[in-house]
């Protein structure tokens, strides 16, 4: 319950603080992240909003903070072995994207961003590469994050339960 | 009166007095059994091994997943045993040193953990040995009532009279007109959803409002009755209509998200025994309640071989105790009330109280699952959506196997338990394949448009499948642990074949298209259904009870809970455990007054 509190307060402190970010447009990344660098924090945005963009139905995983919950959670974690994987695997990417594009994912022109994401996604149900393997992990987190978050649930899925019905939905058979 | 008392009311209860009852544990069978005594007057002393929580304030089930730090997740270092352990492992299954800070039951894999921590037991505490076996206990006010499915089922003679339908173990000492009766008193005291379907193998209960049925269900529903067999709304032991008589309660509101698993209902309109039976219980004045009261053993009258009281342990201190008691009435659940039993050891009782027949631990049963089938909808996809979570359950398949037919490969039955819709998280969502606004769109169009249903199948009660006490592993209070011995057999595996095959047969006919169908037999113990370990019978040479779950050694011992059951059936136990506990509790305050006990 302790820790909890402090990792509260701590999120709270992050957020009172500006950072400036080397995206401009990211207003999700006000916060410190406390697991990533600057740099890996933005790449997990953007990863992020490539396998769950915003489109005209609802915001994608960058509104719905997708990067800084996996942040947060990463930083509490206390599996090194996950937290490897993680540092390992965004390195893994940017050397993905040298490979195909010269550049890191970051400095690439947005089709080029896919690319790299579609190279890391080739063989999703059966993972070889490190990239690869890297995927699974990556979107298995942002499809936890983006559909637990307020936008997910309400914005992108519509839910309308957890609220007080007055009489069941759906066919009475009695 | 009632205010004078709480206010008056000791910490400790008066160890000094001999209680007309005491009842060890609070779940279903003992919160039952505290119900049916103190309302007919007697003065009952209750022991819970476990803590009383503020259950309200553990559950929030109405917590939107965002505003929880984790999602519902626990914190780190608190670890859930996945199958994978289950499996490849052999217990107990957490060390006293393992790298965890706490380790759980599989259950706490499922969705929203952090809301249930505290009501299952650390395993690190609760070591067990010997066979595979996937064991979820909670030590707690109300035990495993906090979480449980609450699927409601009645049994029938189909059940009670197996034997004499196709040979196989032994009747019940009981048949359906016996406990008809008490089925409809916890009907009415603590209400059931359901729909009448005048079925002669699952008989109907006095239902409150239904929940209702998906357009998936439906058509399922329709398909099964072609094929002479039946789909009917979840009977869930749940309030849909309120009870006037208990202010604990709240009626069903359908808010959703009761599928949050292990959720609860922190309105209370799903049965749980503190609200449901204890609290009103103590509001007799007859029920005395002491938690963090770890029984030890059944303490016994050397000179008449009766039971005088039981021995506990302070959880937190540590320290003995004794309460007297005239009656002893052992609900502490079907492995618990086992282990007590044997750990009772005296002079009058060497191999354990009231286990002159040897059959304590023995004959030990319960329900396979793991075969399901998983389908898609097409005329779902893309849907506008509905609000199909605001329900206690789905919906349930009735056993329709060796009903009028002998199957060749194997006896006895399962039923399927499954839902179908929209729920909070889209379903399917980590399975779909993909990334970027096609992935988005196809999770949302097709999140509707899924239904799936698991199989429960009853496993023989077989003498050689028991629980026996660990001559070297204790647990945290130095109580020697149990040690399974304990496997499915030929029978269960035939039908879980066949339970795959049906499963996928019903949804093809339905006209839905098979994403998946399971086929993998969980770990013994993953139903929560254990039974039978001191069962009734009227040959006290082969049976732990006779028909009032009184010990045929000891007559001030009773064994109220699911350890009695004489075969497992395939419906869900809680309701007959509730109603074979008040039929005997009944009995017990009739000898009572007679001074027969």
């Amino acid at each position: 319950m302790t820790d909890e509190l402090t990792r509260r307060d701590v999120l709270k402190l992050g957020a009172a603080a500006t950072l400036t970010v080397s995206l401009g447009r990211a207003e999700s990344l006000a916060q410190a992240p406390t697991f990533f660098t600057a740099d890996e924090l933005a790449l997990v945005d953007e990863l992020s909003e490539i396998i769950i963009p915003a489109d005209a139905h609802s915001p994608g995983a960058r509104a719905a903070k997708v990067a800084p919950y996996i942040d947060a959670r990463l930083a509490e974690g206390w599996d090194p072995k996950e937290k490897a994987t993680w540092r390992d695997g965004l390195k893994v990417v940017d050397q993905v994207s040298r490979d195909m594009h010269g550049k890191a994912l970051l400095q690439c022109s947005p089709q080029q961003r896919v690319a790299v994401v579609s190279r890391m996604a080739a063989r999703e149900a059966n993972p070889q590469r490190p990239e690869e393997a890297f995927f699974i992990q990556l979107k298995a987190r942002v499809v936890d994050a983006y559909y637990t978050s307020e936008i997910g649930i309400k914005q992108e899925m519509e839910y309308k339960g957890n609220s007080y019905l007055p009489e069941f939905v759906g066919f009475d058979v009695s | 009166m009632n205010l004078i008392r709480l206010l008056q009311a000791p910490e400790q209860p008066d160890l000094k007095q001999t209680y007309d009852a005491i009842v060890i544990g609070s779940g279903a069978a003992g919160g039952m059994a505290a119900h049916v005594l103190t309302s007919q007057g007697m003065k009952v002393l209750m022991l819970e091994a476990g803590k009383k929580l503020d259950i309200d304030k553990e559950l929030k089930s109405t917590e939107w997943p965002y505003e929880h730090p984790r999602r519902g997740d626990m914190p780190p270092g608190h670890h859930a045993l996945s199958l994978n352990e289950y499996t490849i492992r052999q217990p107990p299954y957490a060390a006293p040193d393992s790298k965890y800070t706490k380790v759980y039951s599989y259950v706490q894999g499922w969705s929203g953990p952090d809301y249930s921590k505290n009501i299952v037991v650390n395993e690190k505490e609760h070591p067990y040995t010997g066979t595979n076996y996937a064991w979820v206990r909670a030590r707690c006010l109300g035990g495993k009532t906090n979480i449980w499915g609450r699927l409601a089922l009645r049994l029938s003679d189909y059940d009670f009279k197996a034997k004499s339908r196709d040979g196989y173990g032994e009747d019940w000492p009981i048949s359906y007109k016996d406990i008809e009766p008490y089925y409809d008193r916890v009907d009415r005291y603590l209400g059931i959803s359901g729909v009448n379907e005048n079925l002669p193998y699952l008989p109907d209960s006095i239902f409150q409002r239904p929940t209702r049925l998906t357009g998936a269900e439906m058509t399922l529903r329709n398909s099964l009755k072609k094929m002479n067999r039946v789909l009917t709304p979840y009977r869930a032991g749940v309030t849909t209509d309120g009870l006037k008589h208990n202010k604990y309660r709240s009626r069903c509101f359908g808010r959703g998200a009761c599928n949050r698993r292990t959720g609860g209902c922190d309105i209370h309109a799903a049965f749980d025994s503190p609200t449901g039976l204890i609290y009103p219980a103590m509001d007799t004045g007859n029920l005395t309640l002491r938690t963090n009261s770890i029984a030890r053993e059944i303490l016994v009258d050397a000179g008449n071989g009766k039971a005088r009281g039981v021995g506990f342990l302070d959880a937190e201190s540590g320290r003995s105790y004794e309460a007297l008691g005239r009656v002893v009435v052992l609900a502490a659940s079907t492995l618990e009330s086992a282990r007590l039993l044997l750990l009772s050891k005296s002079s009058t009782h060497p191999n354990g109280i009231g286990n002159s027949s040897n059959h304590v631990g023995h004959n030990f049963c319960e329900h396979v699952m793991g075969p399901s089938v998983t389908g898609l909808v097409k005329d779902r996809i893309g849907k506008p959506r509905t609000i199909d979570d605001g329900r206690p359950g789905g919906f349930y398949v009735p056993r329709f196997r060796n009903l009028s037919e002998k199957h060749p490969q194997f006896i006895r039955a399962y039923g399927f338990e499954g839902s179908s819709g929209n729920q909070m998280f889209p379903t399917r969502a980590q399975e779909t394949p993909g990334f970027g606004a096609e992935y988005k769109k196809k999770v949302r169009d097709y999140s509707g448009a899924f239904i799936s249903m698991g199989g429960f199948g009853e496993v023989l009660a077989r003498y050689e499948n028991q629980v026996a006490l660990d001559p070297v592993v204790k647990d945290k209070w130095g109580i020697p642990a149990l040690r399974f011995n304990y496997r499915f057999g030929d029978n269960e595996k035939k039908m879980c074949e066949d339970m795959a095959a049906t499963a996928q047969e019903m949804f093809e006919q339905a006209g839905f298209e098979i994403l998946n169908v399971d086929r993998t037999v969980l770990t013994e113990g993953w139903s929560i259904h254990e039974l039978g370990t001191a069962r009734m019978g009227a040959n006290s040479k082969a049976s732990v009870l006779n028909q009032f779950q009184q010990s045929h050694d000891v007559k001030n011992l009773f064994v109220v809970d699911g350890s009695s059951h004489v075969s497992a059936s395939c419906q869900n136990p809680t309701w007959t455990i509730m109603a074979l506990a008040w039929r005997s509790c009944d009995y017990l305050v009739s000898e009572f007054r007679k001074g027969n006990l």
